[in-house]
């Protein structure tokens, strides 16, 4: 041991700078907690969260062409697309889309599936419920929103 | 008998040596609300200090800034189950508590707050202090023997281990002090607390810095005193970084695992009342006790009339910054109920503060104001060691009390001896 060495420890030089280092990060602005429900937390840009069904902003109908690519395109198979045959214009015409969010990994293959921009994850991530079930979400959910699960004090 | 507690207000000593019971009462009433009022406190500080250097909030929902959250833990503690392990020793896990909760508050019948402001002042004051408060030692190795459980022992071999060791340094450290107090004219050293601050404003310093008698190098024994009672104080109470009998990692929490509820808040406000308490003796010893900044140097009436103000400034600050607190409050209603409890806080403070401006308690209460200012810095120093020291290991620890603690608090009491006598 050097003489310098024994110096910083008999003076317990390195305990002291221990100690202004907690001193300095002190200060309030130092702080990283976030007070959740209060503070909005800011998500990342390319953040995958709930799914969303778009519709046609002039017409209002749904831009889903029934094509079932991204129900093939779930690695867990939690999409379930049905639909029938116009048989007037000859076109698929969509009767269900549910996805099963509790076991959903929000791996963004079926968003990327998508031909026609319908399917595509938000940044949207409160949807704990009370029920298992609530997590298989519907069509109506998925195109029109839904009311958050309130808190039950 | 109203002339019996009234005459003692013209009296110039403490209770206990007027002999007057009914003051003496009042003051033992006093303290212990005192004390546990401080460890409410404390416990909120720690939270929130101990936070703020690990960069979270801590508590901020129960009141605003989570200053209810002590009382909130009290209420959860008291309505809790009170449960003795089937295979407890009854007796023994019903003493184990009171006696550490005993020694911790016996020892501040001894501890001057002012020079009249103690339940009594025993010429053996130090010795009382130091024996008192080993007793509690025997309250955690109760505790972990009574608690049948591997845990609870362990820790509590842990602790007597390494009090035993510490209690010899502190000990060589308060010889030093009390060597100090005989270097003047007459040569009597005194082991009274009272004594002891009396004999530092008459050699007109802090021990800490050595005493009037030694030549100029009274400071380095002084210090180095201080400082192993300062670490020895922190391994006595078991607290970080020498809080291995309840090292959460290895013994879950240690000598009092196996106790909930009641039980286990009376060991919680033991540690604090004992930390509390030996700070106020490192207080009395190197810090002048009572004594106010530069008694001798900014003398003369003025200056005590501008520091006997201190008090009530401090407080009516405070109490400005809970009002301001109050305007800046987001006006939302959720936050409606935490406002009026900063806008009451903030009151409070302001009456004590101006109470403190009326004379006679002015004249009073500051000698309690500078005790109780020195001694808290000694709480924050606690916090502070806690948020910044990783636990040390056993053998570390036996080998700084007894490699490092103990031959240089032999060395510190050899110097000032001869310092003393080269006077």
């Amino acid at each position: 041991m050097s003489a310098t060495e024994l110096i910083r420890k008999i003076f317990m030089v390195d305990l002291f700078k221990g100690m202004s280092v907690t001193f300095r990060y002190q200060d309030p602005k130092e702080c990283c907690t976030e007070q959740y429900p209060l503070e909005r937390p800011a998500v990342a840009e390319r953040y995958r969260g709930l799914p969303h069904l778009n519709k046609n902003p002039e017409t209002g109908e749904t831009l889903c062409i029934a094509c079932d690519l991204c129900a093939l395109a779930c690695p867990e198979k939690l999409i379930v697309v049905k639909s029938v045959r116009d048989e007037k214009t000859r076109k698929k015409v969509l009767t269900t889309w549910s996805v099963d969010l509790s076991r959903c990994m929000f791996c963004g293959l079926c968003e990327d599936a998508c031909p026609t921009d319908s399917l595509e994850l938000t940044q949207r991530f409160e949807y704990a419920t009370y029920d298992r079930n609530h997590f298989v979400f519907d069509r109506d959910k998925l195109e029109n929103g839904f009311a958050q699960t309130e808190y039950k004090a | 008998m109203k002339d019996y507690i009234l005459n003692y207000l013209n009296s110039n000593v403490t209770p206990g040596e007027a002999g007057n019971w009914v003051w003496a009462l009042i003051y033992i009433l006093v303290i212990f609300a005192g004390v546990s009022l401080a460890v409410i406190a404390m416990n909120w500080l720690e939270r929130k200090i101990l936070a703020h250097m690990q960069v979270r909030l801590g508590p901020m929902r129960v009141g605003p800034h989570g200053l209810l959250q002590p009382i909130a833990d009290a209420i959860k503690l008291l309505i809790k189950e009170d449960i003795i392990p089937t295979n407890a020793d009854k007796l023994v896990f019903w003493l184990a508590p009171l006696i550490v909760v005993l020694s911790a508050f016996t020892v501040y019948v001894v501890i001057p707050f002012g020079p009249t402001h103690a339940v009594t002042d025993m010429n053996i004051g130090l010795l009382f202090m130091l024996g008192v408060s080993s007793i509690g030692v025997l309250g955690i190795i109760m505790a972990g023997w009574a608690s049948n459980s591997h845990y609870p022992l362990m820790g509590s071999l842990r602790s007597s281990a390494q009090m035993v060791s510490y209690e010899v340094a502190m000990g060589l450290a308060v010889i030093s002090v009390v060597l100090m107090t005989s270097l003047n004219p007459t040569g009597t050293g005194t082991l009274s607390m009272i004594g002891i601050v009396q004999a530092q404003y008459s050699q007109s310093t802090w021990f800490l810095f050595g005493a009037n008698g030694m030549n100029h190098l009274g400071w380095i024994p002084g210090i180095a005193g201080f400082v192993i009672f300062a670490i020895a104080m922190v391994a006595e109470t078991n607290r970080a970084p020498f809080d291995l009998p309840e090292a959460e990692s290895e013994l879950v929490a240690g000598f009092h695992t196996e106790y909930s509820g009641f039980r286990w808040s009376l060991f919680f406000l033991a540690e604090y009342a004992a930390m509390i308490a030996v700070s106020s003796v490192a207080t009395t010893l190197w810090l002048g006790g009572w004594l106010r900044p530069f008694p001798h140097w900014l003398s003369g009436p003025a200056w005590d009339l501008a520091f006997s103000f201190l008090p009530a400034v401090l407080f009516l600050v405070l109490a400005a910054i809970c009002l301001v607190g109050v305007a800046r409050m987001p006006k939302l209603p959720q936050l409606k109920l935490q406002t009026l409890g900063l806008a009451g806080f903030g009151a409070v403070l302001g009456i004590v503060g101006l109470l403190l401006l009326w004379t006679p308690v002015r004249v009073r209460v500051q000698d309690v104001f500078w005790f109780v200012a020195k001694v808290a810095v000694f709480m924050y120093l606690y916090i502070w060691y806690r948020g910044t020291f990783p636990r040390y290991r056993f053998d570390q620890l036996m080998k700084v009390g007894w490699k490092v603690m103990i031959p240089v608090g032999i060395a510190v009491v050899i110097v000032t001896a001869g310092l003393g006598l080269a006077q």
